[in-house]
């Protein structure tokens, strides 16, 4: 499909991407009131874990990495999409992610905060999450730098904080565009927010600069934050997760993942508040690329991980990849390769990934998959580990299932609330989409 | 509008529809020696930066430079001085100092570093917050569909002058601090 420019003024654009801000259609609130219940559901179910201990998790001692961490997982991979179409796309200058990035990095942002939840969910005595961090204490205790969770908290932070301020940079502009269309206390709120962004040329020259060293920054950051999640488990010597596979299989699960939930989130606030002007088939039909791509390598690495285990002749390898095949938990695999690879396969067909509802459902599927896919990598090596007398059946806890609803009303609450407040639509990367207005020609300067 | 300026400066502003009259209205100026003018424009266009900075970087990267190279520093210090701090806990075997596992720190730590500094710079160079800002900025065509030409600063004597050129180039408005308006006929 062909580039498809807003066919708008920059006066227009203004207007149709904030007047979101000044009306919430009844769908808008009816979702906000689901994602709230959720959310109490979830803060009921880690209540009741902090009243009770972790005993109301559903975890044993053979499987200690259960829900919490497969949850973790799912949501830092979800977090991945947003920086990698608002920076790598922006380094190599493709122009669908205009309409697409900021949502995508609101996404990234949330995806984050809300994985952030998990460790200090799996900690327990949550109240204790400052001993993830080296500070200086009266025994000189330092944490352990060369363990692999320790570059996790080191990789999450850092990634959490350099989209933070991408994000909150890449929105001056468009908060300056609300606070002139806004009045009163509203104003006020939205000048001090943009920090009395007046668009001069001494503000875009800088802030262009510093836009393109944090794209620059944050390119190899989206490569190397689930690389590290992913040493979390190829660092350990257990069957099913040693392996050098890992970093580029988890980025790949990634951005799969990320730019499958892109279409998901996306596509009915497109519907709902009506932008179809800049948020259209050509974007969700690049993200459906993307989604093919990264399907691919995955299916690939899926083949290759139970290839190696043969080739290798390692009998705890063969063990554990033919018990995830044909063990307890079958259902989970053959789940994961549906979803993961078989499904996206129907957007090999234009006609498929340009037809919303296919986008749509299929985009649904993938997030099921990928959790999926994090479920047989986390329970199965540990519930079918070297030791067959520590051989577990774990599934998650009621407690456990609150919590993992609870973080879907979590991300989807701050999702909905950062819609209703800032522009979700980057207004002054659309502008540069159109046509800029000119008498004559801009060749002959 | 003029009260608070010394009483030796003159506040001039035009407002352009068309990003080609700007350009040629920052030509022309330029050309006639006027200097100390600022630019706004609802969106970044690397005409302006081009007609204004003549191809000059921004030195905002010198501070992403400056933060990268303290965040691997940094990146090392903290991880070999812990843990030359306690040498007798040897995880794994590993040499106390070992840079193959500490390298993951340091890059985080460079992207970091660099990150913050980058924002930082930014704010230095864009003179953020602009809350104080003139008030002949503050107009809100200018993140509308409109781009603004702004001297804060002017020489009364050079009045006649710039309000001709400006005029002339095709601006939709041009105003004074005086409040003296310009109205230019089939802009």
């Amino acid at each position: 499909m062909e580039a498809v420019r807003p066919n708008v003024g920059y006066g227009t654009a203004n207007r149709d991407i904030i007047s979101v801000l000044h009306r919430a259609p009844v769908a808008y609130l009816v979702a906000i009131a689901c994602a709230l219940v959720l959310m109490s559901f979830g803060g009921y179910a880690w209540y009741q874990q902090l009243t009770w201990g972790m005993g109301k998790a559903g975890t044993n001692n053979a499987t200690f990495w259960g829900t919490y961490i497969v949850t973790f997982v799912f949501w830092i991979g979800i977090g991945h999409a947003g920086t990698l179409i608002s920076a790598i796309l922006f380094l190599v200058r493709s122009r669908w992610r205009t309409g697409v990035y900021r949502a995508s990095e609101a996404m990234t942002v949330f995806a984050v905060m809300t994985a952030g939840l998990f460790p200090v969910l799996h900690l327990g005595r949550a109240w204790q999450v400052y001993y993830f961090f080296p500070y200086p204490n009266q025994r000189e205790l330092w944490v352990n730098f060369k363990s692999p969770l320790m570059w996790d908290v080191f990789a999450i932070s850092t990634y959490f904080t350099v989209s933070v301020v991408f994000f909150y940079i890449g929105m001056l502009p468009d908060m300056a565009v609300v606070r002139d269309h806004s009045r009163g206390l509203l104003r006020k709120f939205y000048d001090v927010l943009c920090f009395g962004w007046r668009g001069t040329d001494r503000q875009w020259r800088h802030f262009m600069a510093a836009y393109g060293f944090f794209a620059a920054l944050a390119a190899p950051l989206v490569l190397s934050v689930h690389s590290v999640v992913s040493w979390d488990f190829a660092m350990a010597n257990t069957a099913g997760w040693h392996s050098t596979i890992f970093p580029p299989y988890f980025v790949a699960g990634a951005i799969f993942s990320g730019c499958a939930m892109v279409i998901t989130l996306l596509m009915p606030m497109t519907m709902l508040f009506g932008w179809k002007e800049y948020v259209n088939t050509w974007h969700f039909e690049n993200l459906a690329k993307m989604c093919l791509l990264t399907s691919g390598i995955l299916t690939y690495a899926y083949g290759m991980e139970h290839f190696i285990a043969w080739y290798s002749q390692n009998p705890h390898e063969q063990e554990i990849f033919m018990w995830r095949i044909f063990g307890d938990y079958d259902w989970a695999f053959l789940l994961m390769v549906f979803c993961n690879c078989v499904a996206p396969l129907v957007w090999y067909f234009p006609k498929a990934r340009t037809h919303w509802p296919t986008l749509f459902i299929v985009s649904l599927i993938i997030n099921v998959g990928m959790w999926m896919e994090r479920f047989n990598i986390v329970v199965s090596s540990t519930a079918h580990s070297f030791d067959p007398a520590m051989w577990r059946y774990y599934w998650p806890s009621g407690t456990e299932w609150g919590v993992l609803a609870g973080s879907v009303g979590w991300f989807c609450f701050w999702f909905l609330l950062f819609a209703r407040v800032m522009p979700s639509i980057a207004i002054s990367e659309v502008k540069e989409m159109v046509a800029p207005p000119v008498k004559g020609s801009l060749g002959a300067k | 509008m003029s009260a608070s300026l010394p009483a030796e400066t003159l506040r001039i502003k035009a407002v352009y529809g068309h990003l080609d009259c700007l350009l040629t209205a920052i030509e022309r100026l330029k050309h006639s020696g006027f200097q100390g003018f600022q630019v706004t424009s609802p969106l970044p266009r690397h005409e302006i930066e081009e007609a204004l900075y003549e191809g000059r970087p921004s030195p905002v990267r010198w501070w992403t430079l400056t933060g990268a190279v303290t965040g691997i520093v940094s990146g090392f210090g903290i991880t070999s001085l812990t843990a030359a701090a306690w040498p007798m806990a040897n995880p794994g075997g590993k040499p106390v100092v070992s840079l193959p596992t500490f390298a993951v720190i340091m890059f985080e730590c460079t992207i970091l570093f660099g990150g913050l500094c980058t924002f930082i710079g930014m704010i230095v160079h864009t003179g953020l917050p602009a809350w104080g800002i003139d008030k002949a900025l503050q107009d809100p065509r200018f993140s509308d569909d409109k781009f603004g030409l702004v001297f804060t600063g002017a020489n009364p004597g050079d009045r006649e002058r710039i309000v001709a050129i400006l005029q002339a180039t095709g601006a939709v408005e041009v105003t004074t601090g005086d409040a003296t308006v310009y109205e230019v006929p089939n802009a």
